[in-house]
């Protein structure tokens, strides 16, 4: 019987691998997007004018009420109404990055307002100018509240991006989907996936929580 | 107002989103419970059969876990329906969540507390139900309004296997005409249940707050 599954694994590994490729590129285009546009959310959210900081509030607010779904078929259905036809792979990307702006508008934020005021009162008093203050004193300080949840949704991420399956999408949730039809072994083409998301999973959490220990170790 | 389409029947997906969150919110509380307290108390080969299926439940893509049960298990001659695969879906995943979260709320309240506790003549029973809960569930309301959104949300991946929720009635009026109208109605949903429970969780927490240590 193992005999079995491990030449089935054999004969889709590759398969899957080219999938998990796919994965992880809407992946880091997603999280690129999401980090822009999370950086510029948070900068309203902290703005001087109370209109901006209501934009900001209001972006956050209605986009984490909804589910990642919902905000895909908007950007891959939805959006067809008004004449915008996005090709599945960038609604793919602009749905994740749309969705976890959101929550990096919120990890800046609190990385941000983490750091003590009186840092900030310090820096006035020095004569640094906003841009100085910002990116010499307040950004150093905030690094480490903002790294730890930034992984934890970079791992979101990656589990989220299985759902271009419905959008039809080749990655490896839809190969694996395939795969379950050709075979007639649904449950070991679902273990292998799973095998390869575990992986994916655990090596970013233990590898990035590295990198955050030595973070650690520089700035505190 | 007349905007062209019958949206009473995302009203039923509505109630039927409601009633699979609550129930999965329900089991996965006392499940969670339990492995909370088996998490941070029991023997060591149960703390970590807990482990890892915390691991699991973060660690998988959530349709994933919901193919395995729903197409996976046919392989072995186990065939559910799509509402029974979804909900037990929902409390698998919400077990996992809810022992996180029960796990941090017992060991957030510092042990001086129960020391303090008995030494002023409190039984174990006593300090444990005076002391240690209302502390520990002061400081788990803000998490546990996060997991009530966050299985409320989750709804919608059963619409993928067949289940007729809110996401699966905006699909079948979406595909006639108006799409984008459609699915923003569907926000509109979803936008007044996850505030109605934001704003619940912060009354509760506003209401726990004597609790705070």
């Amino acid at each position: 019987m193992f005999a079995g599954i491990l030449t089935l694994w054999g004969q889709y590994f590759g398969n899957f691998l080219g999938g998990l490729g796919i994965s992880l590129e809407i992946t880091v285009a997603g999280l690129a997007f999401a980090l822009v546009a999370g950086a510029g959310f948070a900068a309203l959210r902290l703005a001087r004018f109370r209109v901006l900081r209501l934009i900001g509030t209001a972006y956050v607010e209605v986009v984490r009420a909804t589910p990642m779904l919902l905000v895909l078929y908007i950007m891959y259905f939805g959006l067809g109404q008004v004449g915008i036809k996005l090709p599945a792979y960038w609604a793919a990307v602009i749905a994740l990055g749309t969705f976890y702006a959101a929550q990096f508008t919120e990890i800046f934020r609190g990385g941000i307002q983490s750091v003590d005021r009186g840092q900030r009162e310090a820096a006035d008093a020095l004569g640094l100018s906003r841009w100085q203050r910002l990116r010499k004193v307040v950004l150093p300080q905030a690094v480490m509240t903002i790294l730890l949840p930034s992984t934890n949704a970079l791992a979101d991420i990656i589990k989220d991006s299985s759902l271009v399956i419905t959008i039809g999408l080749s990655d490896l949730m839809a190969r694996t989907y395939e795969a379950t039809s050709a075979t007639f072994e649904p449950m070991d083409m679902f273990l292998l996936a799973g095998v390869m998301y575990l992986v994916v999973y655990l090596l970013l959490s233990r590898v990035l929580g590295r990198l955050e220990l030595n973070v650690q170790r520089r700035h505190g | 107002m007349n905007i062209g389409f019958d949206t009473s029947q995302m009203l039923h997906g509505a109630v039927l989103t409601v009633e699979l969150a609550a129930g999965g919110v329900g089991v996965s509380l006392v499940l969670g419970a339990l492995g909370g307290l088996a998490r941070s108390r029991g023997p060591r080969w149960l703390r970590w059969l807990i482990v890892g299926y915390v691991e699991l439940v973060r660690g998988l893509p959530q349709i994933l876990q919901l193919f395995i049960l729903y197409f996976g298990l046919t392989q072995f001659g186990i065939n559910l329906s799509p509402f029974t695969a979804g909900f037990i879906w929902m409390c698998f995943y919400g077990t996992g969540y809810a022992i996180e979260i029960f796990r941090a709320g017992i060991s957030g309240v510092h042990p001086g507390q129960l020391e303090a506790s008995t030494a002023l003549g409190l039984s174990r029973f006593q300090s444990f139900r005076r002391v240690v809960l209302p502390q520990a569930v002061a400081r788990m309301v803000p998490p546990l309004t996060t997991f009530v959104i966050l299985e409320l949300k989750n709804t919608t991946l059963l619409y993928i296997i067949g289940v007729p929720e809110i996401m699966y009635h905006a699909n079948l009026l979406a595909s006639n005409s108006q799409p984008l109208n459609i699915y923003l109605i569907a926000v509109g949903f979803y936008l007044v249940m996850n505030m109605t429970l934001g704003r619940l969780g912060a009354y509760v927490e506003h209401k726990m707050s004597w609790a705070k240590s």
